[in-house]
């Protein structure tokens, strides 16, 4: 066989096995035994360049001692390093004399005499280098040099797939770990919870793989930054620890951060608790995390004693020199910061890193702002129903007072006739029986109606005193806004109009002055008038909510609430029991909604209107009184 | 002689005052209602007027912004049964608010004071 067809056939071969599977090491195994045998060598060993430390790496061999699996060797060190580095072919029939040999005990290279050696060229610099040993002593052909260097450069493309095919992987891994942590973070609405996977997802080898990770939040009242989560091993021994850990659960990833994240472990870690106790201010050109939420973007310190914004106390409290931070961003607005540090392995940030942090943080942007959003909900849907409650609680309570003051009223006219009939029957008596100053029963009748008028006397005085106590509890007044509280009441409705599609139009005058009122009081009125027109307009329409000044008679002046609805009014039979105590249209409640709003309203000295458009809809005046009572009124 | 008007919607409360205060040297006229009031209104405008805050149909308070409106000033008393309407701005438009009782002296009392101040004035 010719030398040319054997390098045909060995090309031909090594194609194959090139073009059979996309597995770096398993080509080059393959691709070894080919070189080896065909050339008739005694050695085959291909070395590549490992990415980050930038040393020849022994990736396959043949004929060499497995103790030689594990050599690295620097760039331009020994002849393969030479090779490397240069990028330019060497054959060597007595490679032992040749003064860029170095001697390796565990290449065991003394029983070769020659050797060629031809560097895997993608461009500059090499990817790699392939040697070809023998023991006899032998001249290399440059048919033979050219075999092997052909062969390099399909190594090359093997090369270039392999670490194309490893991106790939990289980029769908990052894809499914992304996918998988934010369906963790919905599995969760607590906010401590949802934050603690994304950092986990950080620190985890798979994903973010940094040593540590450490959040820090806006406070917009006091403008610092507090550090509210940290997670990461609390020393050397403790990251060894970790990591072993967490290589055992690549399984199933998903449901262990989910699981772990309820546990609420990390509390009890001193890195945590380092972590809270750390905060500072946001002010420019202070430190590094203000820094990083004033400009908005990521940093990557890598020489933090040299940096200026890093001061010598930040770099002793992390105990690293090089670190990086991420703001986290939400509609624009920044709500914190993320800090990474590689504190035990060392291993340097790279670009890369810090864009695949980046995008995580988007996550922890959206966890805290769900939560936010999700405790603002909570809040607003616990101040409603505690309204809803005292509602029903000062429905029953008045429900008996209401019956008393009706009975009461009832009676009282009765009494006025009777009590000053009988002042007047005794008059009269006293009158004539001064006339018969002999007559006994004339004085015995005066002394009846007497005993009638003091009876009577006693009677208004019970229910006078009944009255006050029926009274639906004291008002607590301090100065307010009326409209800041109407505000405040509709705000609680903004989701109800929104699902049932009203329209809400508010015209709150401005300028109104400050009004003594019982603000919880009279939220339940706005909260009762709001409550009806929203049942009335379950198919939708418009709510106008109006506020404004004027004068009662041109006398007093008052502040008027306007609430109109185009719920179509209320049939004419129940609009007129609309402020009778127990009339009720629904099947929940007592009926007493109205009757107490109206209460509420006169206690206050003012007046609640119904104006009821059959067909259109309601409106609803309540008219507060601006001065307090004058002192002229007769008790 | 003063004329005092008595609106009230109980026939024995409307005796009564009437009993009482002719007793107490005034010319005294009775409606049920306050469209009654407005009738005899129509017919002679009277001294003071005594009104009745609950009452069916038009109420004492209304009543009263009617007049005042429409007649000026005439002095007007506003009475309830009891002392609820003591913090409504609107009965503060009115000259005094008494609260019912048997007891007339009071009522009788403020009358008299506001036929003096009429006077002083």
């Amino acid at each position: 066989m010719t030398e040319s067809s054997l390098g045909l056939e060995i090309l031909q071969e090594v194609t194959r096995i090139a073009n059979s599977t996309l597995d770096l090491d398993e080509t080059l195994e393959k691709i070894i035994p080919v070189i080896k045998n065909k050339m008739h060598m005694d050695a085959c060993a291909i070395y590549l360049i490992n990415e980050s430390d930038r040393l020849l790496h022994l990736k396959a061999s043949m004929g060499l001692p497995d103790k030689a699996m594990h050599i690295n060797l620097g760039i331009g060190q020994g002849v393969t390093g030479w090779v490397a580095q240069q990028g330019r072919s060497l054959a060597l029939s007595e490679a032992m004399q040749d003064p860029r040999f170095v001697y390796f005990p565990e290449i065991e290279e003394e029983k070769f005499s020659s050797m060629l050696s031809v560097p895997i060229l993608a461009n500059c610099p090499p990817l790699g280098v392939i040697n070809v040993h023998s023991i006899e002593k032998r001249v290399f052909s440059p048919e033979e040099i050219s075999v092997l260097e052909t062969i390099a450069g399909q190594v090359t493309g093997c090369l270039r797939n392999a670490i194309q095919f490893h991106r790939n992987q990289m980029t769908l891994k990052e894809t499914r770990i992304l996918y998988d942590i934010s369906l963790a973070v919905q599995s969760t609405l607590k906010l401590e919870h949802g934050l603690w996977i994304i950092l986990s997802a950080i620190t985890m080898g798979e994903a973010g793989g940094f040593n540590r990770a450490m959040l820090f939040t806006l406070n917009e009242k006091n403008q610092r930054l507090q550090g509210i989560m940290g997670l990461g091993p609390d020393s050397q021994e403790d990251a060894v620890r970790v990591w072993t850990e967490l290589n055992k659960k690549k399984g199933d990833l998903l449901q262990w951060v989910i699981k772990e994240a309820q546990r609420d472990l990390h509390r009890d870690s001193p890195f945590h608790n380092f972590v809270c106790g750390l905060s500072y201010p946001v002010t420019a050109n202070d430190n590094i995390l203000s820094e990083t939420v004033l400009q908005k973007k990521p940093f990557n310190i890598t020489k933090a004693k040299e940096h200026q914004l890093v001061s010598q106390e930040f770099i002793d409290a992390l105990g690293v020199d090089s670190f990086a931070t991420v703001p986290l961003i939400a509609h624009e607005e920044v709500l914190g910061v993320i800090l990474v540090d590689n504190r035990y392995d060392q291993k340097p940030i790279t670009e890369e890193n810090l864009r695949f942090l980046t995008r995580f943080t988007v996550y922890a942007s959206w966890v805290i702002e769900n939560s936010r959003l999700f405790s603002k909900l909570l809040d607003t849907n616990r101040e409603l129903l505690s309204m809803k409650e005292q509602l029903v609680q000062a429905e029953r309570l008045s429900a008996l007072g209401e019956m008393a003051a009706e009975v009461a009223h009832e009676i009282k006219n009765p009494l006025v006739s009777i009590g000053g009939f009988a002042r007047r029957l005794k008059d009269k008596m006293t009158h004539l029986s001064q006339k018969w100053e002999d007559n006994n029963d004339l004085k015995s009748a005066a002394n009846y109606s007497e005993i009638i008028s003091s009876e009577v006397d006693r009677l208004e005085r019970l229910l006078k005193n009944t009255l006050i106590y029926s009274k639906s509890g004291t008002l607590e007044t301090e100065e307010c806004q009326l409209n800041k509280l109407i505000e405040e009441v509709l705000y609680l409705f903004k989701s109800g109009l929104y699902e049932k599609n009203i329209h809400l139009v508010t015209d709150l005058q401005t300028d109104l002055p400050l009004l003594k009122l019982d603000q919880q009081k009279i939220k339940q009125v706005l909260i009762n008038l709001f409550y009806n027109a929203l049942e009335s307009l379950s198919l939708g329409g418009l709510l106008k909510v109006e506020t404004f000044q004027e004068e009662y008679a041109q006398k007093q002046k008052m502040i008027t609430v306007r609430v109109e609805d185009t719920g179509g009014g209320i049939p004419q039979q129940v609009f007129e029991n609309i402020f009778n105590p127990f009339f009720t249209t629904k099947h929940t409640g007592t009926g007493l909604g109205l009757s107490i709003c109206r209460k509420i309203i006169e206690n206050h000295g003012g007046t609640i209107r119904v104006e009821n458009q059959l067909g259109k809809g309601v409106i609803v005046y309540l008219h507060l009184p601006l001065q307090n009572s004058p002192d002229y009124i007769k008790n | 002689m003063k004329t005092i008007l008595v609106v009230d919607d109980e026939q024995n409360i409307r005796f009564l005052y009437k009993e009482e205060l002719e007793d107490a040297g005034y010319k005294v006229s009775v409606a049920a209602t306050g469209e009654e009031a407005f009738k005899k209104l129509k017919k002679q405008v009277p001294d003071l007027i005594i009104l009745d805050i609950k009452m069916p149909g038009m109420d004492g308070i209304e009543v009263m912004r009617k007049i005042k409106d429409e007649k000026g000033d005439i002095p007007i008393i506003l009475c309830s049964a009891y002392g609820q309407y003591k913090q409504d701005f609107r009965v503060w438009a009115s000259d005094a608010y008494v609260v019912k009782s048997a007891d007339l002296r009071e009522l009788k009392l403020t009358i008299k004071e506001i036929f003096n101040q009429l006077k002083a004035g």
